[in-house]
């Protein structure tokens, strides 16, 4: 049965949520949204239903979280609560019911994207494991891991620095650029350490899209690879020796007690039935 | 907001906030900041608002520079909450959440900068409205009380004690009929409005009572006649502000 980091959630059932949860995380840049455009579509070629989501796209939170980031005066313990409602309403209102049609979700970001950004701000990090214990352990995290250097190209000749990419929040003394860099490389850093502490699978993002895509459709089948039949413990030699001594006593007994409670003459007459019905009561050997 | 740290990550340095508030426990207005935090606590209907709103008056004729904040005032936050609200989108989690990021936006903008300065901030409802109300929708009893960990820690927390068909005789009086959360239809224990509220609010009651030596919450009789319940207030109040030392004066 499916299972979350802790605590579970008023009327949350954990049993039934037959679909799978795929998690795609990585920094700002790291290609996660290319990515799930080209996986969406390919899953749903071999036939799979695919839910994808991510940040701030709830239907409670979402947009009061987009006029919040626009004012200039977000603080950092709202802006991790807010966060986390845009979150819990997503994993009750799309999350949880998708996993339970047999969905497969893919979701751009998790709750690691979260903490890590709330670390790098300065919230307490048991603090942000205690709220996003309620969240669901996924089937697999897959982390799209690029460095500064090759991450910096990316950003730059494509869309530009943005404020809250570049950490303006946190460090409005410097140009985008120098706040850019040392935001990034202080969330790179609190990845990794989320990585081993959540078991993310690591994939080298700087790679071209192609190959990283082919690396993630390679994985996720293994993912959605049908679990090895129950493991049925097959008997060993000893049991098997063991098990056929106890049937072997229990015949015997029963044979004795069967002569016993019969006269000696009656004995031959009959001698084949005890045997024969011990064995169909204790089952076939 | 002080403990800061200096490390180095490549070729920066840089400077962290390593946790941004000091651990609640440790946040007693009375040590750390000059100002005075008092809230009050109840149940809707037990007179809590009137007794604040007179100690609010008493306050500024003292001359204290006095700032008033309400639950669930945010200007940040309010139009996400009412959009919950008003298309029954909220359940126990993100209801709890929703409220305590409303409380995060008034605590960072308003209640801990204005507790620094010196001033006597006065906050109608406050974290025990939280546990109690998200407790009884069937939160998880701990995981509510981590949330609110930022919470800055009260001077005095007021609790206004009133059997339950007191307070909702008062409130059958004044308005016509209960809102839908507010009532806790959102829980499903039956369709009329006035049921769901009379067991929504005891359950509510039965945490309350149990935080009133979890937290050392103050109990003020809410049977009492108005002046002596604010008599009461103003002399456990008074004792708090006469040790205050860097208290802002009006201009």
């Amino acid at each position: 049965m499916r299972q979350t980091y802790g605590k579970q959630l008023p009327a949350m059932t954990l049993s039934g949520l037959a679909g799978k949860l795929i998690v795609i995380e990585g920094t700002d840049g790291a290609g996660r949204t290319t990515q799930i455009n080209q996986l969406k579509p390919w899953l749903e070629e071999l036939g799979h239903a695919v839910l994808d989501t991510g940040m701030t796209r709830s239907r409670l939170a979402g947009e009061g979280i987009h006029r919040a980031k626009e004012g200039n005066n977000l603080g950092h313990v709202t802006q991790s609560l807010f966060y986390a409602t845009d979150f819990i309403d997503r994993l009750e209102n799309e999350i949880i019911p998708a996993l339970r049609a047999g969905f497969i979700v893919l979701t751009d970001r998790y709750i690691y994207s979260l903490m890590a950004r709330a670390t790098v701000r300065g919230m307490d990090p048991s603090w942000l494991r205690s709220i996003y214990s309620v969240a669901l352990r996924p089937d697999a995290i897959f982390y799209l891991r690029i460095g500064l250097d090759e991450l910096l190209p990316r950003v730059v000749f494509s869309r530009g620095f943005n404020y809250w990419e570049s950490g303006m929040d946190l460090f409005p003394g410097h140009d985008m650029y120098g706040s850019f860099c040392i935001y990034q490389t202080a969330l790179l850093a609190e990845f990794d350490r989320l990585s081993e502490e959540f078991h993310f699978e690591t994939i080298d993002a700087s790679a071209d899209a192609e190959t990283v895509c082919e690396h993630l459709k390679a994985r996720i089948l293994e993912t959605l690879k049908p679990p090895a039949p129950e493991a049925v413990a097959l008997p060993t030699y000893v049991d098997f020796m063991e098990t056929l001594e106890q049937r072997l006593a229990g015949i015997l007994t029963t044979g004795r007690k069967f002569a016993e409670d019969r006269p000696p003459q009656a004995m031959q007459v009959s001698s084949h039935a005890p045997t024969a019905h011990a064995t169909r009561e204790n089952g076939p050997l | 907001m002080e403990i800061t740290s200096n490390f180095h990550i490549g070729p920066f340095e840089i400077l962290f906030p390593l946790k941004p508030f000091v651990p609640s426990s440790e946040h007693d207005g009375e040590n750390i900041f000059p100002g005075r935090l008092f809230v009050v606590e109840g149940i809707d209907g037990s007179g809590k608002s009137t007794q604040l709103s007179l100690l609010h008056k008493w306050l500024e004729s003292k001359g204290y520079g006095v700032v008033f904040s309400e639950w669930n005032s945010s200007p940040l936050v309010k139009d996400t909450t009412k959009l919950g609200k008003k298309k029954k989108l909220l359940t126990p989690a993100t209801f709890s959440l929703i409220h305590a990021t409303d409380f995060a936006d008034r605590t960072e903008r308003s209640i801990l900068p204005l507790l620094k300065a010196g001033a006597v901030v006065l906050c109608d409802r406050y974290v025990y409205t939280a546990f109690a109300r998200d407790v009884a929708r069937g939160m998880d009893r701990e995981w509510v009380r981590d949330l609110y960990d930022f919470a800055a820690k009260p001077t005095v927390a007021f609790y206004f004690r009133v059997p339950l068909e007191t307070a909702i005789g008062r409130l059958l009086g004044a308005r016509d009929g209960f809102k839908y959360y507010e009532a806790g239809l959102d829980l499903g224990l039956t369709d009329d409005a006035e049921d769901s509220f009379r067991m929504f609010q005891g359950r509510i009651l039965e945490e309350y009572e149990k935080m009133i030596p979890e937290f050392g919450l103050v109990v003020i009789d809410a049977t009492l006649p108005v002046e002596v319940q604010q008599a009461q207030m103003r002399q456990i109040a008074g004792k708090h502000l006469e040790s205050a030392k860097n208290l802002r004066i009006r201009p």
